[in-house]
């Protein structure tokens, strides 16, 4: 069942209820728990409640010139909670990473109610185990996130994207080299093929420079002395994204193009500095080794009765 | 000093422990162990019952399982220069020390990764993949001494983690020994993409202090070096001027790569130890490095200069030449080492607390000091607002002891109270178990007990840390009697 909490009290004694019971939840609507608890821009810290929009909650932050540098498509879809609980990244994460370098504190409801707090408000801390690293990406199946303090960024004064279409992925792999070795430090490097079918260009290479005015313009200067020039914007939210979700790989950025090669035609988007790609074409997941006995251990440790789904 | 139960090694566990790893690096004469029976944290002392130094992983794997089957605790050593006692053999144990295993194994510029066994020294690796414009972030102020292994162990910091974040931050993924002696890697492979399936295990044990296993490889991220630095020395009357200059700074939106401060207490002892030309009458001096694209710093400089002038700054100075910028960060870097000049001994706390209350724990740093009549220089990551106060006192002067350790226990206690936390980079340790309850409340410290028995299940990986009432002696090695 889907838990309808009017607070955190109500949270907490429905999840101990269901615990008690052996009900199965399979997650709670945290709508009435969806507020910006608090940004402190000296700090560059906030707290803000899991059932907040993410879209909306970026919005706040920018009216004191700040931002979570994170933006998976469609940002208004999720809620704070939802982007922790899958580990949302979207094409900044070459420059600035993803929710593990930004979740400095988590208020959680666990399995049996208990309600535990890991981390802290503040940037720097070492005190206890970093349980909050566990929690992203574990989609509500260790416990329920129910607030979340990150640290923040500077809101850049200028941003700009420059692209370039390619014919073949051969040229795409010198690019990228080109581009690692460069002076450039783009915050987002991306490709894709989405309504390019039947152009002499199938390829669309987009990169994104972030900073001062004078930082982004020097940057430009250069890409276009690599031969990247046409001015255009970060990937739009497409229906690429829609239900059914796109299948996601993450490689070795250097193996990029021979992963896109054994594609095909499929539709994708890669994160192209960080090897992360997102196609609609046939599932062929590298092969690795998880150290699945541990994940169920910690699972069983932190919810023996198996109430919160399966990760 | 504490009394070692686990007294000593059994003849069949010395012999099978030589076996493995041959008789040359196996440490077990009482005066060779006192060199291992305590870190950089120095209050309390206790030697190891053996010291193993092995060379390879699957060395190690012999050597946990062993201790597994004899029921000894484990202690996985780095350098040993934790300043908590996240190192310390309370009840003596098998001390599993990484330093041989020292190794760069492979560095992938493309990827800007590199592979390296878990004793490898931090700075060797910026060293070694410096000539390609790539860099290792963290930079503790050991870094020419302390392991990356220990990096992982304690999630260490330094001066540029401002800007670039902690070791966390840098590291990809590691190998890891379980207690019961199972290999497994954690966090992406060599050859794998940076996106891992399954629980962020790796994020969980980086800070864990040694307390999951022992981590033998780890997979570091290099990133780019920065094409230009700016280092500017502030010159202030007053600490709390200085304070408002650090909000300021954030406030105005800029991030510079490290913003250091240093109390007149402190940068007198520096002075007179390095002569770097710090003035000596300043009320304290902030180090404010910019780094990034030439293109931006000009004027991000001048905007700094414009802060610390509106805060009353008397001068702020340019390091003018590159050996002027590593003249300054050696200094600051070694001032922990500068004190020795003006106490026998001192106490140094590792309290955290949001940036904009700087003014106010620096302010209840001096009014402690006041009230426990004991010196307390400070020289700290301000950017980060984790303050460093140095309690001096003389260890031979038993109320001088209680005094340091009560005024140590105030300021912790106040940045709890502030919202901060007890440690931003030197770890709980044996030093602040006390403080864990009053900071996270006993459910939390349940969870995080929880999350430690999926992967120790019998307590027995560097046992007697960071948790209150962490069981002791008896509890270990039953079967200690009967071999012995």
């Amino acid at each position: 069942m889907l838990l309808q909490p009017v607070n955190l009290d109500d949270l907490v004694s429905q999840l101990r209820t269901a615990n008690a019971q052996g009900n199965k939840v399979a997650g709670a609507n945290l709508a009435s728990m969806n507020r910006l608890i608090e940004h402190v821009p000296e700090d560059m810290t906030c707290t803000v409640e899991s059932g907040m929009n993410l879209k909306q909650f970026q919005s706040q932050l920018a009216t004191n010139g700040q931002c979570l540098p994170i933006d998976p498509p469609h940002a208004g879809r999720f809620t704070v909670g939802e982007f922790i609980g899958r580990n949302l990244s979207g094409p900044r994460r070459f420059g600035y990473g993803t929710i593990r370098d930004y979740l400095i504190g988590i208020k959680v409801v666990l399995a049996d109610g208990r309600v535990i707090n890991a981390g802290g408000k503040v940037v720097k801390n070492v005190a206890g185990y970093d349980l909050c690293k566990l929690f992203v990406g574990s989609d509500n199946s260790l416990g329920i996130v129910v607030e979340a303090n990150f640290k923040l960024r500077p809101l850049p004064p200028a941003t700009a994207f420059v692209g370039l279409m390619c014919e073949n992925l051969d040229a795409i792999d010198r690019l990228i080299d080109s581009l690692m070795k460069s002076e450039l430090t783009p915050t987002v490097m991306d490709l894709h093929n989405l309504n390019l079918q039947g152009s002499d260009f199938p390829y669309a290479f987009v990169i994104g420079f972030e900073g001062s005015t004078d930082e982004v313009d020097w940057q430009l200067a250069k890409a276009r002395e690599l031969g990247i020039h046409e001015s255009t914007t970060s990937i739009p939210d497409t229906d690429f994204w829609d239900d059914p979700a796109p299948t996601k790989i993450s490689i070795l950025p250097s193996q990029l193009t021979e992963h896109l090669r054994s594609l095909g035609n499929a539709q994708f988007i890669a994160r192209a500095g960080n090897g992360i790609i997102y196609h609609r074409g046939r599932t062929e997941n590298p092969h690795s080794d998880l150290p699945v006995e541990l994940f169920r251990r910690v699972k069983s440790v932190f919810d023996p009765n198996h109430t919160l789904p399966e990760l | 000093m504490t009394k070692s139960c686990v007294a000593a090694a059994s003849p069949a566990f010395l012999e099978a422990v030589r076996q493995i790893v041959g008789k040359e690096n196996v440490i077990h004469s009482a005066a060779e162990l006192l060199v291992y029976e305590c870190d950089a944290y120095t209050l309390e002392k206790s030697p190891p019952t053996l010291v193993v130094l092995p060379n390879t992983t699957a060395e190690v794997a012999a050597v946990v399982r062993l201790c597994a089957q004899y029921n000894l605790p484990i202690i996985p050593r780095g350098a040993g220069t934790s300043l908590s006692g996240a190192l310390l053999p309370v009840d003596g144990g098998v001390m599993i020390a990484l330093t041989r295993m020292n190794r760069i194994i492979h560095v992938d510029t493309r990827n800007r990764r590199a592979l390296v066994e878990a004793g490898v020294v931090n700075a060797w690796i910026t060293q070694a993949v410096k000539s390609h414009g790539l860099l290792f972030a963290p930079d503790p102020s050991s870094q020419s001494a302390c392991t990356i292994g220990g990096n992982v162990a304690t999630n260490s910091g330094g001066p540029h983690t401002l800007k670039y974040g902690v070791t966390t931050n840098h590291v990809l993924g590691f190998e890891m020994i379980l207690p019961d002696g199972e290999t497994v890697w954690l966090g992406t492979t060599p050859d794998g993409g940076e996106d891992v399936t399954g629980y962020d295990l790796r994020g969980s044990v980086i800070g864990s202090e040694g307390m999951f296993g022992v981590v033998t490889r780890v997979l570091v991220r290099l990133i780019r070096s920065p094409q230009s630095q700016k280092t500017m020395l502030g010159i202030f009357e007053s600490v709390d001027d200085a304070s408002q200059t650090v909000s300021d700074i954030i406030a105005a939106g800029i991030v510079p790569a490290a913003l250091e401060m240093m109390d007149q207490l402190i940068t007198r002892a520096v002075e007179e130890a390095y002569k770097f030309g710090f003035p000596l009458d300043a009320g304290a001096v902030l180090i404010v490095e910019l780094d990034g694209l030439s293109a931006g710093l000009e004027k991000q400089s001048q905007q700094v200069i414009e802060i610390c002038r509106r805060n009353k700054a008397r001068d702020v100075r340019l390091a003018q030449s590159e050996k002027e910028r590593t003249d300054l960060w050696k200094s600051r870097k070694r001032a922990f080492g500068a004190i020795g000049r003006i106490s026998p001994n001192f106490l140094t706390q590792d309290g955290v607390v949001p940036r904009s209350r700087l003014p106010e724990i620096m302010r209840f740093i001096n009014a402690t000091s006041a009230k426990y009549g004991l010196r307390i220089p400070n020289v700290f990551h301000a950017g980060d607002g984790n303050i460093h106060p140095l309690v001096l006192y003389d260890e031979r002067d038993a109320d001088q002891v209680r005094r340091a350790i009560a005024a140590g226990h105030d300021i912790l206690h106040k940045c709890i109270e502030l919202g901060g936390s007890v440690s931003g980079e030197h770890g709980i340790g044996v030093e602040k178990i006390s403080f864990m309850e009053a900071q996270f409340g006993r459910d939390s410290l349940d969870a995080m007990q929880s999350l430690r028995s999926a992967f120790d299940p019998d307590k027995r990986c560097n046992p007697h840390k960071m948790f209150p009432g962490s069981k002791r002696c008896s509890d270990f090695s039953p079967r200690r009697q009967a071999a012995v």
